[in-house]
């Protein structure tokens, strides 16, 4: 990739990002919204949420290379779980997480 | 500047950003390495990583951009994947409506999706302040970048396994979720959404599956809601 390439694609990238973070706060805020759009916004943290997750956990094929491999992150994910419903904390998820996938990987 | 800063950096906040981008680093240095082989330079490194990088968040997606392909496709690979910052902007817009303008500018243009989960969070919890909260997303990129321009640097050094570290993340949004109210309506929502994403992904429009998943979630919501259900 040239410098030229590179700058073009970091500009179209730029100008597409900032438009997509920023116009929708921008257009929403202070106004008085119906409670249709209320409602659906209330909905957007579960949503996104659950559409991450399943984004980080589900990828197209991930049986190919067997079962093992593709219960991995399940099954940490489920340690996750459990630590997040008994202590909600951030920090305590992200190391049982991490430290559950890296001890299924061994075995 | 300094002022502002040291006046809005409290406990909290640093709590806050520490689970955000106390994962964020080894992800990122594998991020950053793996940058290399596609052709990066090092002096690519830190443009880079801030606005392309940023809006792709698995090393799959770097080797996407930076994989040959043409510089259109590149930028709309980028931008689709983007495409779930209007939902989270759309969510944190109810927080902002007596918040400066070049406040509210600096802070939506730096959301990550980890800082969108533990704002979003605590707004919610009704503690919290656009300066913190900003100062989360701030603290967040930063570690970003430092830690993909040392995995461009030292990358070669490092054997981390880019799954483990990345879990890292999927941990912190599994919490958030989990953190959520439970009502019959909220499990709708997050059953469709997942099957959702699951099913664009198995399509091939990985790119706005987060986007379209989501929105897939609260539209299955809202109709429950008409029907009744709470």
């Amino acid at each position: 990739m040239t410098l030229t390439d590179f700058a073009i694609v970091y500009a179209g990238c730029l100008v597409t990002m900032v438009g997509f973070r920023c116009i929708p706060i921008f257009v929403l805020k202070g106004r008085d919204m119906p409670d249709n759009l209320q409602s659906a916004l209330n909905l957007i943290p579960p949503a996104a949420f659950a559409a991450l997750v399943a984004n980080d956990l589900y990828k197209p094929g991930m049986f190919d290379a067997g079962l093992w491999p593709a219960l991995m992150p399940l099954v940490a994910a489920l340690a996750v779980i459990v630590v997040a419903s008994r202590t909600k904390s951030l920090v305590w998820c992200a190391i049982t997480g991490v430290v559950s996938y890296a001890l299924l990987m061994v075995l | 500047m300094a002022n502002y800063v040291v006046s809005n950096l409290s406990t909290s906040s640093t709590e806050s950003s520490l689970a955000g981008y106390g994962g964020l680093c080894c992800h990122r240095c594998a991020c950053g390495h793996h940058g290399k082989p596609g052709g990066l330079q090092r002096a690519h490194g830190i443009p880079y990583e801030h606005d392309v990088l940023f809006g792709c968040r698995a090393v799959h997606d770097t080797q996407h951009v930076v994989g040959g392909r043409a510089l259109a496709s590149i930028i709309a690979s980028v931008s689709f994947v983007n495409t779930r910052q209007m939902l989270y902007a759309a969510a944190f817009s109810p927080y902002f409506t007596s918040v400066r303008k070049r406040l509210t500018f600096l802070f939506s243009a730096t959301v990550t999706d980890e800082s969108f989960g533990v704002n979003l969070a605590k707004f919610q919890e009704g503690s919290w302040s656009a300066g913190r909260a900003t100062l989360v997303n701030l603290f967040c990129m930063t570690t970003w970048a430092l830690a993909n321009v040392a995995g461009v640097f030292v990358g070669d050094a490092l054997s981390i396994p880019t799954a483990i570290a990345a879990f890292a993340m999927t941990s912190i949004f599994i919490c958030l979720l989990v953190s959520q109210k439970i009502t019959p309506v909220n499990c709708i929502v997050v059953a469709v959404a997942a099957a959702g994403v699951c099913l664009l992904k198995t399509v091939g429009l990985s790119g706005p599956a987060i986007l379209l998943g989501a929105c897939l979630g609260v539209c299955a919501g809202m109709i429950a809601r008409k029907a009744g259900v709470r």
